[in-house]
Order: structure tokens, then sequence, then C-alpha cells
């Protein structure tokens, strides 16, 4: 490459600052009545749909894994009696929100934004524009909102399945009745476990769409800058997925939530 | 020779529906245009010829706002066009027809669901037989009624071409702005493109702006040939006076041609 590159502070403040626009033409534009319904619809099943079988097996895996690997140590307490309500919480609170959210980084952003920015480069998005369509309407706002309920819904099924996967680990070991191991854990689970976690999930759904569009929409020329921008929205997500991670449980922790 | 198509003469108190004055448009320190004018009447075809990378695609794409000038005046159809806010413009844009040097058809749809796209916005005008029937005129006028389930990536460079122009065409702009409507494509088949164009021009007085390289174009497309040169407009004339013309820059565009 020729020329000195740009040093990472300024590429920082470039890509932030573009974001923060770019979420803010989102706000512009999410509420408007000329909603694009089929397009929504199609991507939420689309993106459903394909992170699906992935976040399923990784749920089932995690919470099979967690449940047999801690068993030892809370033995050595005498504490194995809360070995559901332990995995029920880890799982719930911290582990499947932001595995899937990562899952759908992977998956989701990166698709998207190689997606729209295919569709730059090739001067699709301009042809969207001169026949009267507003491309961002049409193509970035439906799939922000796609992201923002579909990852908290695959949250949510991934949860079950974790918990279920947490019942096989512990039948491992000597059997426990679903109805008892269900109740374990359901008595263990408050409130204030489950919602902090979805309110976490509606941000980490945001971050991935948007992030994902951003990217596509801002692709430089060339099939070179697709593949970079596919890259790129995949580390830019997964690192905001882990900002508001922790911005979370600094809010819950001053909420008196922990 | 019997010639099949010529030219429609523009009707006479001539209406201008397009205009550009003094057209600048910089790319940093990349002066592609640099004070173009050009007036464009109804019911006339203008050719836009010029070297490769002159800045052709860029003028079209000023007047449709894809690319916005640094300086100069923009008027369609009587509407300042760099003052216009979102709604007005897409409002003039379902007016001015715009076919792509790249083609630009949405891949992830099929062929009947791109020239669908266009007609979304006027879903509620247009019911679904009529947009049906209009699809298939369009698929009819560029012949390729059979590609309907078909996806671009199915479709030869060709093929893609005559599809873009039937999905340009299908809301029936008033004006259409060709980018190299026939480059690339076999003589045959770029004579009937030409002839579209032409019965277009006839049917419904479409005003049109091509860019092209094609002495099929020139010869039975254009009514009138602007001639873009390091950023502005270097002559202007009919098909006959540029073939006359002992300008030498002029010239080397006839011989290659
Ligand atoms: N988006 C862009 N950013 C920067 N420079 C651009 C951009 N688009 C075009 N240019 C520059 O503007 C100039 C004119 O480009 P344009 O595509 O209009 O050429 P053209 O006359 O259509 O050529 P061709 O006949 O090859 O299609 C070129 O020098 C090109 O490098
Ligand atoms: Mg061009």
């Amino acid at each position: 490459m020729k020329g000195s590159s740009p040093r990472p502070f300024q590429v920082f403040l470039t890509e932030a600052g573009g974001f923060s626009l770019f979420v803010s033409r989102f706000f512009g534009n999410a509420f408007h009545r000329r909603f694009e319904w089929r397009e929504f619809i199609r991507q939420s099943v689309q993106n459903g749909n394909g992170s699906l079988p992935l976040v399923a097996v990784t749920a089932f895996i995690m919470g099979l894994v967690l449940t047999v690997q801690s068993r030892p140590t809370l033995a050595r307490f005498g504490a194995e009696s809360m070995l559901p309500a332990m995995v029920a919480i880890s799982m719930v609170r911290e582990i499947v929100p932001v595995i899937t959210a990562l899952i759908c980084a992977g998956k989701i952003a990166s698709g998207m934004s190689a997606e729209l920015g295919s569709m730059k480069v090739t001067e699709q998005i301009d042809a969207m524009e001169v026949s009267g369509t507003n491309p961002f309407r049409y193509l970035a706002v439906t799939r922000i909102w796609s992201t923002t309920l579909m990852v908290p819904l695959l949250v949510i099924l991934a949860d079950g399945i974790a918990i279920w996967a947490s019942w096989v680990g512990m039948n491992m070991k000597e059997p426990v009745s679903w109805q008892l191991f269900q109740r374990q854990v359901f008595d263990s689970l408050a409130l204030g476990d489950v919602l902090p976690a979805l309110i976490k999930s509606i941000f980490f759904g945001f971050v991935v769409g948007a992030m994902g569009c951003f990217k596509g929409f801002t692709t430089a020329k060339g099939t070179e800058g697709v593949g970079r921008s596919a890259h790129n929205a995949v580390v830019y997500s997964s690192l905001l997925i882990f900002i508001i991670d922790l911005l979370a449980v600094q809010i819950t922790d001053l909420m008196g939530l922990n | 020779m019997a010639s099949p198509a010529t030219p429609a003469t523009a009707p006479q108190p001539r209406e201008k529906v397009l205009s550009l004055r003094g057209l600048e448009l910089a790319f940093g320190d990349n002066r592609v245009l640099r004070g173009f004018d050009l007036d464009l009447y109804r019911g006339e075809n203008v050719m836009v010829l010029g070297k490769s990378g002159s800045g052709k695609s860029v003028l079209i794409k000023c007047i449709v706002r894809l690319l916005m000038p640094t300086g100069g005046s923009i008027e369609v159809l009587g509407q300042d066009v760099l003052a216009l806010g979102q709604e007005e413009l897409d409002h003039l844009r379902v007016k001015v027809g715009f076919l792509f040097q790249s083609s630009a058809l949405y891949d992830s749809m099929t062929v009947e669901e791109n020239l669908r796209f266009p007609l979304r916005r006027h879903w509620l005008a247009t019911s679904a037989g009529e947009a049906d029937g209009l699809v298939e005129e369009m698929l009819g006028a560029v012949g390729l009624a059979h590609t309907r389930k078909l996806y671009p990536s199915e479709l030869s460079g060709g093929m893609k071409r005559r599809i873009a122009l039937a999905r340009t065409l299908i809301l029936k702009p008033e004006i259409v702005l060709y980018d190299e409507p026939t480059t690339g494509l076999d003589p045959i088949t770029g004579k009937e493109i030409v002839e579209l164009i032409l019965k277009l021009q006839r049917t419904y007085g479409t005003s049109s702006i091509i860019i092209s390289h094609d002495l099929h174009v020139a010869r039975l497309a254009a009514n009138r040939i602007a001639l873009l040169h390091e950023g502005r407009k270097y002559a202007e004339g009919t098909y006959d006076e540029f073939r006359a013309s002992q300008d030498p820059l002029i010239q080397k565009f006839f011989i290659f041609m």
C-alpha cells in the first residue's frame, strides 16, 4: 500500500463518528409511516433461521459442559444441591446472551455487511435510490429492527435449551427428575436475573444489525472492500457487545439487581 | 438504404425539460466537471460523447442527485434539483429513468421482482393485475419474456442490460438517462435497443440523454450530439455536422466509431 496509513486513534474517531451518525439516521427513519413490513419479515425469518442451529447447538453444549464441570467444585463445598441454580443463573444472566450475540455478530453482521457492501459496489443501492425507494429505509431500517427483535428471541430459546442441557448433564451422574430440576431452576431465577439479560440482548441485537448495515453502506469500492467490511463488522460488533455487557453489569449493580 | 428508424423530429414550440448550467464536480483534486452546460427539449434525444473517464457517468448521476455537484445548477421538469427535499426528489426521480452502465440489477431478486421493484411506490395506484401486465409488456419489449423467473446471475451481460432497460422504462419516465445502453452488446441486439429507444421516443414523447460510443446510436437515435471534453461541452451539433467537422478532436471520435 502506498501512502501513510492513518493512525489507529484517527481510525477509531472516524469510525465512531460515522457509526453515531448512522445510528442517529436510523432513529430519524425508524418510525417512518412507510415501514417496509415485507422486507422486515423476510429479514427476520432469514436471520432467525440462519442462526438458530448454531445458537441451539452452542447453548446445548454450554449448558451441559458447565454443569458437568461445576459439579466437582460444588461437591467439594458440599453444595451440590446448588448446581441447577448456579448453572441456570450463570447461563441466563451472562453466558447465553453474550454467546448468542457473538454468534449473531459472526453470522448476521458479517452477512449483512457483505450483502449490502456488494450491493453498494455494484450500484444496486444507487439503483434503488433513483427508483424513488429510500434504500436506507428499505435495507437498513428493516434489518436493524429485525436483529433487534430476533437476537432476544434467540436468547430466550437458547436459555431454554441450555437449561434442558444442564438437566441432561445432571443425569449423566445420577438420575434427577425433570420436575424437581425445573422447580429448583425456577425457584432460583428471579425477575432481576431474567429482565436485565433480556434488555441487554435487545441492545446486542441492535448493535449486530446496526454495525452490519453501517459497514455495508460505507463499503469502499471494490470486492476487497466487501471482504474488509464484513471482517470489520464482526470485530466491531463483538467489541461493542462486550462494552454493552460491561455497562449493563454496572447499571444492574447500581440498581441493586446483582 | 431504407432506414427503418430515424429520430423523430422534435415538436416545434420547444419545451425545455432539462437544463444544466455551469455544472462543476470535483473528487478531491480531480476536477471532473468544470462548468458543463446542456439543454434537453421535450421529445428529443441528446447523445453525450466523451473519452473514457471524462465524466459522462458522473454527469448523469448529478442529474438524479446520486452525486452532489460542487457548483452550478440543474433544472429538471421545471424543478431545481439541487434544492429539492427528499420527498419531492423521490417524486421527481420516478419521472426520470436511469439506466446504469453496470446494469445494477438486484441480484437477490428474480427478473420479475426486479421489474416490480420500481412499481412498489405506486403499489396502491397499480393493482396486482396491472403490475403483471406492465411486467409482461416490458419483458416482451426487450424480448426476454422467458427469463421471468430467472435470477440475474443466470443471465448473460447483454440480457442483463436489456432487463435493466426494461426496469428503467417500466414507469414510463418522461426523461431517460441512458449510460452506454449498447456497449458490450452484439450489433444486432445493439440495434434492437436503439430501435426500442426510438419507439419509446415516438410513442411516449420521452426525452433522453444517451451516453454512448456507438455509431448506431449517433446515426439513428441522436437528434443532437454533445462532446464532453475536459469537464466542459467542447462541441454540440447534429450527427451530420459532427461528421463534416474539421475539428481534430471530433474527427478522432468518428474515426474510431
Ligand atoms: N465515486 C467516485 N469517487 C471518486 N472519483 C470518482 C468517482 N466516480 C468517478 N470518479 C472519477 O471521475 C472521473 C469520471 O468518471 P466517469 O465514471 O464519469 O467516467 P466516464 O466518462 O463515464 O467513463 P467510461 O466511458 O469509462 O464509463 C474518473 O476520473 C473517475 O476516476
Ligand atoms: Mg461511464
